[in-house]
């Protein structure tokens, strides 16, 4: 059995905000194996970021991380003092952000703002190692080496982001997260991209969080994954299972709104609805507006909620495992 | 328009309103200011109710012809030439409270150690008169309330026109771009390169300063230079973005395009310069004032003039109702505008903002 | 590029030429002259005055005096002035310039350095309660009543403590017997302080690439030591050595005026800057950069307060621009005669020559300024080098 690097149990992480609390994370489990990649996928606001950034701590000044926690290669790291997380930070774990456009300070080269992340983690190194090392770092990434020299402004979308993720793997890190790495991106640059993120990863061994709002990346990246809804985790387990068999309605409902290239023609299935304020309670199921076989017990929150195990890793909501 | 679409914008105008409103009440700096702001125009609205109700004698409390006429008993002293004494140390220190000097009462029957009485100005604060009298025997208070009320109107007239002024040269040079927009930067520069304060020299000089004049000058003056520069880089802004674009090729005349698309976006801009300017126009004035350039019956400038010409400046804390209040408030009133400004940035600029 | 210069330079000749006219004509049109004065005189021969008048070619008629002004400013010849006479402004000029240079711009940069600081440390508390409290006082300090404020400061340290002189900038009775001018020394004061700025300036930016962070605060702060020490030594010998006393005569008349205009000036600053990093902070780049582990305190200094820092240069230039127009004021409350009492004087006594040749000095200033202004912002901002080049 390959070792846990990274272990999140009840996770709960709220926003503090002028109308009220909004939960945005709400009693997160999963655990990501060594070298592996995990997925987690869900619509825009169901807190999927929420989620990466609490990992770092990088949350926004009004969130709070009420309980949990979350242990990266056994060390836990709630509770950790603002040094203390800082030497994690980049080491242990690394992100590859949404929008890599603005994660680049404009007025600074781009080969000087990877050297100084280096230069935190490593302050012994001489320039020409660090040097070295990006070299290394952008021929993995597939970039020229005169970028090193350049300003953000002077590179095109696709080479900004290859540059961060060559930013995110400088310090050797333990865990790789990307948050929609390739969302801005066209879908050419973005096959180039994904390759790219796959070679490195096997090339390095790498742990990877992929986060994405798009089933179809999802499934061609991971080996691991989770679905969310609503600042919860309705079902979890191996991709290829969770496709082939999805267990929760909004899971099912998330696979058939995706067109294929193949078959038919056929209408698409969009899903009705919005998903529900963060700010209200909940009662019942968070789904159950929106799906297309509710029952009495989804709506009044009768049935427990929780994740039960139907097949081997594989895990979804109570609920609708049993409606079916 | 049909009424209901009048209908639709004065809804949607009114919660834009209240919206901006919680969002200002969130600064704490703005909140400081408007309340500071909102005490000044309580006292410059003060003044007229306290005459017209009565409550005040118009002949004893006008500030600048009033003249208190109550005359007090006072111990005539002979001040020592050597310092210092068992009564007094400095020679600042003679004649106290309660007492004048021997050489200044001019009746010859009177000798020292006898009471006279006179009328003491200018006089220390009391149940009468809040904050003392000048040396002119005019209520302190009441010249506070009055120079209030010229600050405010100064202030806010040369905000208003420097802020059009600006506002509309500085759209103009933002659209149309070329020769238009190389002529208003070198007129601006020529603006700045003028040395403000021999300027005003200058023109005190030729024109008798009052108020209503003093205003329109430092609007034109603040209206033509730097600002017209810092509207036109934000107009550019605008000028670029997507809608201008399309109300052109919709077939907008350019003076709509200007005026209904680009002159309400950069009006928070303009608003935010008209709160500064303010605080610029009502420090101008108090220096000008100071420095005895100004043809202002009185004004908190004025009044720290005439306190500096008649010597009472270096004589410390002795007299301190005729220096403290009216540079304190000259210093509030403009800090108070600021803050308002400073506020109204944080509406506007979201990223300003604390939540 | 060049021909964007050729334009600009071109405007401004236009512009300048503008400028002299219109002054000329505005102070002629003044009511009075320069020599209304003799008129008071009772004793005075019968065509005193007028032959006066003859003498300064006052008596001919306007257009052809402005037509000779303008002929003779471009061939360099800016006359006498009437009041100072047989001084050239020139003169006049050069011996007043460095006593406002030396204290302004001493004033200038403290008030900068201080601002930055503050404003940057303001912005980066944002929320917290002494961070409003500090924000409010720094507008107040803004916006406090300067004569009003500089006349008190002047009695409490003058002349109730004692400590520091009311007015002018040197005492008369140590400079009797002195061998030099105050302009002499002054000079020499204005070049030990640029000499010693330079240095650390060009140590700062050898240092700029060096890889440790302790390493490179290090030489940074040796550097300075290494400046006091020369500065001991300097003034310690020779030449300077004479020079000394006064210098220090000079310095300590320096203080307060130096002091009260800081006091001011440094909110301005403070506040803009706490205005330009508050936004900067919400950047997508701060956050990158606090993800990748990096300090607090580098990320406000490195990442935030570098792009904040533009805005700020383009005031202090603009500040430069206006430091002899701020100048007058405080030359007025200190007795300090620099170039600020010297236009103030030449405008109320109507001496032509002399205001013309201040104005026109000003004028040229502010429209170099303005124009470097807008040179500086294209080179700090990389991405308007770019576009200006492409």
């Amino acid at each position: 059995m390959q070792e846990n690097i990274l272990e999140v149990n009840n996770l709960n992480m709220h926003y503090e905000t002028l109308g009220g609390e909004v939960a945005a994370v709400k009693d997160i489990t999963f655990h990501v194996k060594k070298g592996e990649s995990f997925g987690l996928v869900g619509e825009s606001g169901c807190g999927k970021t929420s989620v990466a950034m609490s990992l770092v701590q990088l949350q926004a000044d009004n969130a709070k991380i009420s309980s949990g926690s979350i242990k990266l290669d056994g060390q836990e790291l709630i509770g950790l003092s603002e040094n203390e997380l800082r030497s994690v930070r980049w080491d242990g774990i690394s992100i590859v952000f949404q929008g890599a456009m603005n994660a680049w300070n404009p007025v600074i080269k781009i080969g000087e703002q990877i050297r100084e992340a280096i230069r935190e983690h490593y302050p012994n190194n001489s320039k020409l190692q660090n040097i070295e090392k990006i070299k290394e770092l952008f021929e993995m990434v597939g970039l020229d080496e005169s970028i090193i020299d350049r300003f953000p402004h002077e590179l095109s979308g696709g080479m900004k982001q290859r540059a961060v993720i060559a930013l995110a793997l400088s310090c050797n890190p333990k865990l790789v997260i990307a948050d929609e790495p390739t969302t801005a991106l066209d879908v050419v640059i973005q096959d180039q991209i994904l390759n790219e993120i796959k070679k490195v990863q096997d090339l390095l061994g790498l742990s990877l969080i992929y986060i994405s709002h798009d089933i179809a990346v999802i499934a061609e990246m991971t080996e691991r994954m989770a679905v969310m809804y609503a600042g919860r985790i309705v079902e979890s387990g191996p991709t290829k299972n969770i496709f082939s068999d999805p267990k929760h309605a909004y899971t099912r409902a998330l696979l058939e709104s995706t067109p294929s290239v193949v078959g038919e023609k056929v209408k698409l299935n969009s899903l009705d609805g919005e998903p529900p304020s963060l700010i209200d309670a909940e009662i019942g199921c968070s789904f159950s507006p929106r799906c297309s076989k509710p029952t009495e017990n989804c709506k009044s929150g009768k049935s427990e909620m929780g994740l039960i195990e139907v097949a081997n890793g594989h895990f979804a909501d109570k609920c609708c495992v049993e409606c079916g | 328009m049909s009424n209901s679409e009048k209908e639709a914008r004065k809804k949607i105008r009114r919660a834009a309103i209240n919206k901006n409103w919680s969002l200002f009440k969130q600064s704490r700096l703005g909140i400081v200011g408007l309340g500071i702001v909102l005490f000044f125009a309580f006292l410059a609205i003060l003044q007229p109710i306290l005459f017209l109700t009565g409550v005040w004698n118009e002949a004893v409390y006008d500030p600048v012809v009033g003249y208190e006429p109550e005359r007090v008993n006072l111990l005539v002293v002979e001040c020592p030439q050597q310092y210092p004494t068992e009564k007094y140390a400095e020679p600042n220190d003679c004649p106290a409270r309660g007492e004048v000097n021997k050489v200044l009462v001019f009746d010859p029957s009177v000798s020292v150690g006898d009471y006279y009485e006179t009328s003491l100005q200018p006089a220390p604060p009391s149940s009468k008169h809040i904050l003392g009298t000048d040396s002119l025997g005019r209520d302190i208070f009441s010249q506070l309330m009055e120079g209030s009320q010229v600050a405010f109107l100064l202030g806010l007239l040369s905000a208003t026109v420097g802020v059009a002024l600006s506002t509309v040269l500085g759209s103009i040079a933002a659209f149309f771009g070329g020769r238009v927009d190389a002529y208003l930067m070198r007129q601006s520069d020529l603006v700045l390169m003028l040395p403000f304060l021999p300027l005003l020299f200058i023109i005190s000089a030729f024109v008798e300063l009052k108020v209503w004049h003093l205003a329109v000058v430092l609007g034109i003056l603040g209206g033509l230079g730097g600002s017209v520069i810092t509207i036109k880089s934000a107009a550019l802004q605008v000028k670029v973005k997507p809608f201008v674009d399309s109300a052109r090729i919709t077939g907008g005349s350019r003076m709509r395009i200007l005026f209904s698309h680009i002159l309400p976006n950069v009006a928070p801009l303009a608003l935010l310069f008209m709160v500064f300017s303010v605080t610029g126009a009502i420090a101008s004035e108090s220096v000008l004032s100071f420095l005895g350039l100004l043809n202002i019956d009185m004004s908190w400038g004025l009044m720290i003039y005439l306190s500096q010409t008649d010597g009472y400046i270096f004589s410390g804390l002795k007299y301190w109702w005729l220096i403290l209040p009216a540079g304190l408030s000259v210093t509030f009133l403009a800090g108070g505008f600021y803050l308002v400004g400073r506020g109204l940035d944080e509406v506007f600029n979201p990223r300003l903002r604390e939540r | 590029m060049a021909k964007y210069l050729f334009n600009r330079a071109l405007q401004m000749f236009f512009v300048f030429f503008i400028f002299l006219t219109s002054s000329y004509l505005l102070f002629n049109a003044m009511p009075g002259n320069a020599f209304q004065s003799l008129l008071l005189n009772p004793n005075l021969p019968p065509d005193a005055y007028e032959k006066t008048l003859a003498l300064y070619g006052l008596d001919k008629p306007l257009i052809e005096r402005l037509q000779l002004y303008i002929v003779n400013f471009f061939k360099g010849d800016f006359g006498y002035s009437y009041i100072y006479f047989p001084k050239s402004p020139v003169e006049l000029i050069a011996e007043r310039l460095p006593r406002t240079l030396m204290l302004f711009s001493i004033v200038n940069i403290f008030a900068f350095y201080t601002g930055f600081l503050v404003g940057k440390i303001l912005a980066w508390r944002r929320g917290s309660k002494s961070e409003t409290w500090i924000t409010i006082t720094s507008v107040f300090s803004y916006t406090v009543f300067y004569p009003w404020f500089a006349l008190l400061m002047l009695y409490f340290f003058g002349l109730k403590l004692g400590w520091l002189p009311i007015g002018k900038f040197l005492y008369p009775e140590k400079w009797y017997d002195a061998p030099f001018d105050s302009d002499v020394i002054f000079v020499n004061m204005i070049w030990f302080t640029v000499i010693v700025t330079i240095i650390q300036f060009i140590a700062y930016v050898l240092t700029r690439n060096i890889e440790s962070i302790s390493i490179r605060r290090n030489i940074r702060f040796s550097s300075f030591i290494l400046i006091l020490i020369g500065s001991y030594f300097y003034w310690g010998t020779g030449e300077a050595l004479i020079r000394r006393p006064y210098a220090a005569d000079i310095a300590y008349h320096m203080i307060l005026p130096v002091f009260t205009v800081t006091l001011l000036a440094f909110a301005g600053t403070a506040l803009l800057t706490r205005t330009t990093m508050m936004e900067v902070l919400k950047e997508d780049y701060i956050l990158t950069a606090r993800a990748k582990g990096l300090s607090q305190k580098r990320i406000r200094d490195r990442h935030a307060a570098r792009t904040a820092l533009l805005p700020v240069v383009t005031s202090f230039i603009f500040t430069i621009v206006t430091i002899i127009d701020g100048s007058v004021l405080t030359e007025q409350i200190f007795s300090w005669p620099g170039m600020g009492q010297l236009i103030l004087q030449a405008v109320l006594r109507e001496d032509i020559p002399v205001a013309m040749a201040t104005f026109s000095f000003l004028g040229i200033f502010a429209l170099v300024a303005h124009f470097l202004a807008d040179i500086s912002y294209a080179y700090l901002d990389p991405r308007i080098r770019i576009k200006s080049q492409g």
